[in-house]
């Protein structure tokens, strides 16, 4: 039969997903897919703080999920405002394209 | 079953992550980004707690996702990436995408090694008994109420900013 | 096998089976209402008073052409009706329409005790697909999942009729959410629990001995509310404007026939029913009647207060003039939105002070 999923494999899969999204933003040339990257590493952050929740048997775990999916809902609003300013002034949606302020 | 269920969903989860960002075309991505998110939820709702699951799923799935996907429609973002210039081709190149890589890499090892060398803690046995909402509801606005009155504020904040932000300007 | 596994499997197959009735039904009950709030007769040629009318429009739709823009994305193109149709019918999951019962009277009354020893269930089933504790939730969770299906049929048809039309029905879809759960809010705090079953037997009871005590007669706002925020919700009667764009440009399933507009609109008749059962299980003491019926027989009840709530629904449409969508958004956002916040206000005010502070 398959093993029982163990906290560690819980943390596990979490730290898989986080290098997944540290590496979309990092190799991704779109900004729109980095948002995405970033909402992906909140999401291992969550699944962290829920398991680490059922492990200890409090809900303080699910308070601090509810907290950051509305600072991830704050963060894409905004995020998403600063895209739209940025392409109608560019057209374009390469993070290379704006180097303005850049030496 | 349960187990079961938990390698097929952190499969599936996976999977969703990682194509997310390997497609090339932008809508796909959100689309499969969304399968992550519902992956996850599943994977809450194993863990029992069935209300960070529909949390998640109304507020993530729901609603960023929908913005996310309004957005991608509405300026139609291109698939291909295209270098513009001098300065684009020196940073987005190759050279500073294999640092990028490398960096993920290794985080991703020192992530892997760091668990690996924890001591085996097995959850909590038995059937899994759905947390409560009422207990939740106690403790966010007993314990948690200033975390959630600012929160509020953040929110305020953040509405008015991305409407501030996506104006149009008045020529 | 466990013959509560097996009655559970029967309850899950015959509440998919009645709701795929229901908008046979409900296609049938919208064109003679429709008749005859117009003074006219309506269906009557297939069938006995045209009661085989769905099944002709069924197999018209099957035997015609299933066409799709040649630029259109095929993957997405087919999903989206899917996903619209699946979301519908997930919604109901977790809606009770029965007590929970243990099928003693069923069998009773089928004779099942004489002839296969079969005397009832040792504990009593919920007669629901899932009644699970967040239930409420839910609903709203796989409501908020439908307007996929809007968007993406708006985008992959590749047209710009298509698009526009499909985000401003999405734009609707999501504004109205906010009032609709706003109001069921109020009802949470009165009932202290987020599940469906719950809710309902709070409201088992009776005030004085004739007034049952249905939470209508204690939120009649929070009513009104969930019911306007309900239709604009479904995307019909007075809030249809994405649709009837037809009429006027093109709307989000213009470039969809056959079995994919199908999916289309039972999506849209089996959120109809969804929402009316809802809102019959949260105001109108689901399936509690104003007399009791023997144990057993509540669903009759529900049954009862759905297919009224449906009728207004489709008397709606077929009375009021549809809002123009800037009408339908400042209403949305300027009206209810307020009136559901001072609903919940008010509500959790009184609630404290009959509680004590």
């Amino acid at each position: 039969m398959l093993p029982e999923p163990t906290l560690n494999s819980y943390l596990m899969l979490s730290a898989v997903l986080f290098a997944i999204g540290t590496a979309g933003v990092f190799l991704r040339r779109n900004i729109i897919t980095i948002l995405l990257s970033v909402e992906v590493m909140l999401n291992a952050v969550n699944l962290t703080f829920v398991a680490v929740d059922r492990f200890r048997g409090q809900v303080d775990g699910q308070i601090i999920v509810f907290f950051v999916i509305t600072v991830a809902a704050a963060e894409a609003a905004v995020g998403l405002a600063i895209v739209i300013a940025l392409f109608r002034h560019k057209e374009m949606l390469t993070p290379d394209a704006f180097t303005s302020l850049k030496w | 079953m349960d187990a079961l269920l938990f390698w097929i969903l952190a499969a599936g989860a996976v999977t969703a992550s990682v194509l997310v960002i390997g497609q090339r075309n932008p809508m796909r991505s959100v689309l499969l980004l969304i399968v992550s998110f519902v992956a996850l939820a599943g994977l809450y709702v194993l863990l029992g707690s069935p209300f960070a699951a529909v949390i998640q799923i109304i507020i993530y799935t729901g609603a960023i996702m929908v913005l996310f996907l309004f957005v991608v429609m509405l300026l139609n973002v291109p698939t291909e990436e295209i270098p513009i210039g001098r300065a684009a081709r020196l940073l987005g190149g190759a050279a500073p995408r294999r640092f990028g890589a490398v960096i993920s890499a290794v985080l991703a090892l020192e992530l892997f090694w760091a668990i690996g060398r924890m001591t085996v803690l097995n959850m909590p046995g038995g059937d899994v008994k759905p947390t409560e909402v009422h207990d939740i509801g106690v403790r966010l606005f007993r314990d948690y109420a200033f975390a959630f009155e600012a929160t509020s504020v953040l929110i305020l904040v953040a509405m008015v900013g991305a409407v501030i932000l996506a104006r149009k300007e008045p020529r | 096998m466990n013959p509560q596994i097996i009655a559970q499997l029967i309850v899950i197959g015959f509440t998919f089976f009645m709701l795929l009735n229901s908008a046979a039904i409900l296609v049938y009950m919208e064109r003679k209402v429709a008749a005859f709030v117009q003074q006219r007769y309506g269906p009557y040629l297939v069938g006995p008073k045209g009661l085989l009318q769905p099944l002709a429009d069924i197999i018209k739709l099957i035997m015609k052409e299933e066409l799709r823009p040649k630029s259109a994305d095929a993957f997405l193109f087919y999903l989206a009706p899917i996903i619209s149709a699946a979301a519908a019918f997930s919604a109901f999951a977790v809606v009770p329409w029965g007590a929970d019962t243990d099928f003693s009277t069923l069998a009773r009354l089928l004779f099942l005790d004489k002839l296969f020893g079969f005397k009832g269930l040792e504990h009593p089933i919920h007669l629901a697909v899932a009644d699970v504790n967040v239930g409420l939730l839910v609903i709203f969770s796989i409501t908020a999942m439908g307007v996929y299906g809007i968007v993406l049929a708006g985008w992959s048809s590749n047209s710009k009729y298509s698009l526009l039309g499909a985000l401003r029905a999405s734009a609707q879809m999501i504004s109205y959410e906010i009032s609709y759960g706003l109001s069921f809010a109020a009802v949470i705090m009165l009932a202290g629990s987020l599940s469906l079953g719950t809710i309902v037997d709070a409201q088992a009871g009776y005030w004085f001995g004739f007034i049952p005590k249905w939470y209508v007669f204690i939120q009649p706002l929070g009513f009104l509310i969930f019911l306007t925020a309900g239709v604009a919700e479904t995307n019909r009667a007075p809030f249809d404007f994405p649709e009837a764009e037809q009429e006027l440009v093109a709307g989000y399933h213009t470039e969809y026939s056959s079995m994919s507009f199908a999916m289309f609109f039972l999506a849209e008749y089996v959120n109809m029913v969804t929402v009316s059962a809802v809102a019959t299980d949260l105001f109108l003491g689901g399936w509690h009647g104003p007399f009791p019926l023997p144990d057993g027989f509540g669903w009759i009840w529900f049954l009862l207060k759905v297919l009224a709530l449906l009728f207004f629904y489709i008397w709606m449409r077929w009375t009021l003039p549809r809002y123009r969508y800037d009408q339908l958004m400042e209403f949305g956002w300027k009206w209810l939105l307020p009136a559901a916040v001072l609903n919940l206000l008010v509500s959790a005010y009184v609630a404290l002070r009959v509680n004590g502070w």
